[in-house]
């Protein structure tokens, strides 16, 4: 038996080791996993339509994304496949877009249609069109509470399968994700952070749902045919109308007769949590599609900038050497230029072309955000990875003659993954607060308008806030305060959790997001 | 290691960086769709006089031929290299940009420098407090201020605070308290605040020499209109320097050596001066060595709803302008600025900590 065949065999022994599969550990003891697995079934089958909804969208932005990147670089090489690239993109959209639209039709349980908020008051005060003929506020936060009991459960839920899968068909009886979430369990200010996550992804998710109107009817074709109310006049009758012209009566300009504040109701018997914008539409949808696509792009930032990071401290920490020096250059040299004047030349510039029109101009930000930040993880990162590098388990899995992108994935990776995880939900942060300075700042940088954009919104506000239109500008930024907060607590849970002795230094100038 | 040696080697170090920062600028600004002729001339423009615009922009040549990229390429960064930074095209046509920006630059510097001087003057003495009263409710009080601090937006905040100070605001007494001053656009105090003396007058050369008299009177009224906007510069800077500050107290005030110093009865008050502080100074260092280059971009922001003419708003007009030559020499100077920034902190550290030695860091 010569040396090379038993370093195979003991490969072989070190990489097959599981004998049996996870179904079929399953269907050895299916109990628990029934009763974990059918109330799941349900969760998830009441709103199928908003979680298939919410999946073929993100498919949909990626398709037209990713393509459209492939798209402009084989455009210099040859115009005939940039064409085909043009035309696959063309019909996997499309094929998306209708089973999107099939979607939509699809009943769930905590639609608008199921407990309206929406309706209008008969001559004798009572209202008809709503739930119950409840009161459109009372309709609206029945519906609003309703929905963010379902989210948070539903994400107990899913902690609740780990917990089955822990307990019951996992081979090993420990690994060191237990002691992560062991000490999670008792980490107040970690557990607030993932209730924020929680509430905001459910923003994001179940947006039109949770708004008392909709973004197409109140904001984006406000004078469709589908946009039109019902309401009760002072003359007794009940009348037709526009939310476009609606919302040119419930105005917030800051004079006290012009104004529909928080918890009010305006002219048209239509309820406003948060009262309304200058122009009149309703600052509470208005924050529920803001929520959308800041959760989408600094989502995709954040993760775009953790495998890029995690990919070339992987490398960096391996190879070291002339390798690290480059990446070190580099990444040096995107921080030089500070983040916010890059950010804003770089959204200037592409801000005009279709690559600005992808996602509301939401991508580009992403892939921009994602350029910006992944020199800060990186940095952060680099030092836990060459520390990991230097193990002496690593020179064993090079001499049993492993290779590298395994030892790298396998052996070096999983100990820099929490490191990573810890600093990429501290600067999600500076992500959310630059991408909202962008719309913010306007002149085309940021989310493209009519797409809600809560920059947009504060500088809406910005001559009201001392008129009795404040909440124009004040809702949406503490919104922001508090996801902010939320995610460094989210982050300082997980440090905690991970090894309750480390205190993060670096990385703080990251969290606060370019000094936007 | 010798540490001229040291400041040499760094230097060398920041040549490529420098060089990769320009030429990403670069790539962005000549690569991307941006048209400067266009946005010179307007859409009135004439064929002729397009011609000899890019020929002036140095887009083509005099025989109508274009330039190619890398030619453009070597002359932009020879120039910026040479600090010949050339003329405006956009915000002031012809004007040199060297000029705009030593114009643009007293507002911005003295909303800087009050910036950092309220961020450090609160952010680390109620850092400090509260790792000295770790775990009471006065702790929990102050480091929650410093969470949500850091946590607000700095433009958000800027639109909350101007809208406050405005006349009908909660906060409009601001504006008339003590002097009364203005609080948005640029302070116009800002061109009298130093009497030049001469002090060597009739001497020949000498009397060139002067010594910059500060004019309370002028130096007060710039500073009450700037504060609110450096306030709010300083705002994120402030929070991480209240949750730095503490946990540096917190870790040198159960050390070893102050249990040493309780034993020998040195007074508390020493303590806290000698031992705890100067060792809490270690980690805030980064912090506010950062800050100096957080201003730069967040006076972007507050410039702009501050409406005051400094250099960040400056670089947002000529990056909509696209003035790309103004662009250009700001964002190297940024770099440098940086990039000595850099050095000089890893520089201050053996001076603050001799433990720590040259060339131990990165």
């Amino acid at each position: 038996m010569s040396d090379r065949h038993s370093t195979e065999s003991i490969r072989e022994e070190l990489t097959h080791r599981d004998n049996l599969s996870l179904t079929a550990r399953i269907a050895e003891n299916p109990e628990p996993f029934v009763w974990w697995a059918v109330p799941m079934f349900v969760l998830l089958a009441v709103e199928f339509a908003t979680w298939g909804g919410i999946l073929v969208g993100m498919l949909d932005a990626l398709v037209i994304g990713v393509t459209g990147l492939i798209d402009i670089v084989v455009g210099f090489v040859s115009p005939g496949l940039a064409q085909i690239v043009t035309d696959f993109q063309a019909g996997v959209v499309g094929m998306l877009r209708s089973v999107g639209g099939t979607l939509g039709e699809l009943p769930t349980l905590f639609s608008r249609e199921v407990i309206p908020n929406q309706g209008h008051q008969t001559p004798n005060g009572a209202w008809q069109g709503t739930f119950l003929g409840l009161q459109p506020a009372v309709a609206w936060a029945l519906r609003f509470s309703l929905i963010m009991a379902y989210a948070l459960f539903t994400a107990y839920w899913a902690f609740r399968g780990w917990l089955v899968y822990r307990d019951h068909y996992r081979e090993s009886d420990w690994t060191p994700t237990d002691d992560i979430v062991n000490n999670l369990r008792g980490h107040r200010w970690g557990q607030f952070g993932i209730i924020v996550l929680v509430v905001f992804l459910t923003m994001a998710t179940f947006g039109s749902a949770l708004a008392p109107s909709t973004v197409s009817q109140n904001i984006q074709s406000p004078y469709s045919d589908e946009s039109q109310i019902q309401y009760l006049t002072e003359e007794g009758t009940v009348e037709t109308v526009f939310a476009g012209d609606a919302n040119f009566d419930s105005k917030s300009k800051g004079a006290v007769d012009t104004n529909v504040g928080v918890m009010t109701y305006d002219d048209y018997g239509r309820f406003h949590p948060f009262g309304t914008l200058p122009n009149g539409r309703d600052l509470f949808t208005f924050m529920m599609g803001g929520a959308r696509i800041t959760m989408i792009v600094s989502g995709m930032a954040i993760t775009g900038a953790a495998v890029v990071a995690m990919t070339l401290s992987m490398l960096s920490a391996y190879y070291s050497g002339s390798l690290d020096l480059g990446i070190l250059t580099v990444a040096d040299g995107v921080v030089s230029v500070p983040q916010l004047l890059l950010l804003i030349m770089m959204s200037a510039v592409f801000a005009n072309t279709w690559l600005g029109a992808v996602l509301d101009g939401g991508f580009l930000l992403a892939l921009i955000f994602a350029f910006t930040t992944w020199p800060f993880l990186w940095r952060a990162v680099r030092g836990p990875a060459l520390q990991v590098a230097q193990e002496d388990w690593v020179r064993a899995a090079e001499s049993y003659g492993q290779r590298p992108r395994n030892i790298m994935q396998k052996h070096m990776l999983p100990y820099v993954l929490g490191y990573l995880l810890v600093y990429a939900s501290m600067s999600v942060g500076g992500i959310i607060i630059s991408l909202s300075a962008l719309s913010f700042l306007g002149n085309g940088l940021g989310i493209s308008p009519p797409t809600p954009a809560w920059g947009r919104a504060i500088s809406a506000g910005q001559s009201y806030v001392s008129s009795p239109s404040w909440h124009i500008s004040l809702i949406p930024g503490l919104m922001i305060v508090l996801l902010v907060t939320g995610m460094n607590a989210l982050g300082d849970g997980i440090r905690d959790a991970i090894d309750p002795e480390v205190e993060t230094g670096d990385g703080e100038e990251a969290a606060a997001g370019g000094g936007a | 290691m010798n540490r001229g040696i040291y400041i040499l080697k760094r230097l060398g170090l920041a040549i490529p960086v420098m060089i990769f920062g320009v030429t990403m600028s670069f790539l962005i600004l000549y690569l991307g769709p941006i048209d400067p002729v266009g946005s010179i001339l307007g859409r009135q423009a004439t064929p002729a006089d397009i011609r000899q615009l890019r020929m002036a922009l140095n887009y083509i040549d005099s025989a109508g031929n274009p330039i190619p990229l890398w030619e453009q390429y070597f002359r932009v960064v020879s120039d910026l290299f040479l600090l010949d930074f050339g003329d405006s095209w956009v915000i002031q046509r012809e004007t040199p940009v060297t000029t705009l920006i030593i114009n643009r630059m007293p507002a911005t510097l003295w909303l800087g420098f009050w910036s950092v001087v309220i961020a450090l003057g609160v952010g680390v003495p109620v850092g400090l407090y509260a790792g000295l009263r770790a775990n009471t409710f006065r702790d929990y009080a102050s480091s929650g201020f410093g969470i949500i601090w850091r946590a607000m937006p700095n433009f958000w905040l800027a639109v909350i605070i101007s809208g406050l100070i405005t006349a009908g605001g909660a906060l409009s007494f601001y504006r008339t308290a003590i002097v009364e001053t203005q609080v948005s656009g640029t302070p116009d105090a800002l061109g009298n605040l130093f009497t030049n003396v001469e002090i060597f007058s009739g001497i020949p050369y000498l009397e060139l020499l002067f010594i910059p008299v500060p004019n309370p009177g002028p130096m007060f009224v710039a500073f009450k209109w700037i504060l609110p906007a450096a306030l709010v510069l300083g705002s994120s800077s402030m929070g991480n320097e209240v949750r730095i500050g503490r946990t540096a107290v917190l870790e040198s005030i159960n050390s070893k050596y102050v249990e040493t110093a309780k034993a020998k009865g040195v007074s508390p008050r020493r303590i806290i001066a000698k031992h705890v502080g100067r060792n809490a100074i270690i980690p805030l260092l980064p912090v506010v060595m950062g800050e100096f280059y957080l201003l730069i971009g967040g006076s972007v922001l507050v410039e702009s709803v501050f409406g005051i003419n400094g250099l960040g708003n400056l670089f947002f007009s000529a990056v909509l302008g696209p003035d790309i030559p103004l662009v250009m020499a700001l964002v190297f100077i940024f770099i440098v600025i940086q990039i000595l920034f850099n050095i000089s902190q890893d520089l201050l550290y053996t001076y603050i900590d001799p433990r720590i030695s040259l060339g131990e860091r990165e």
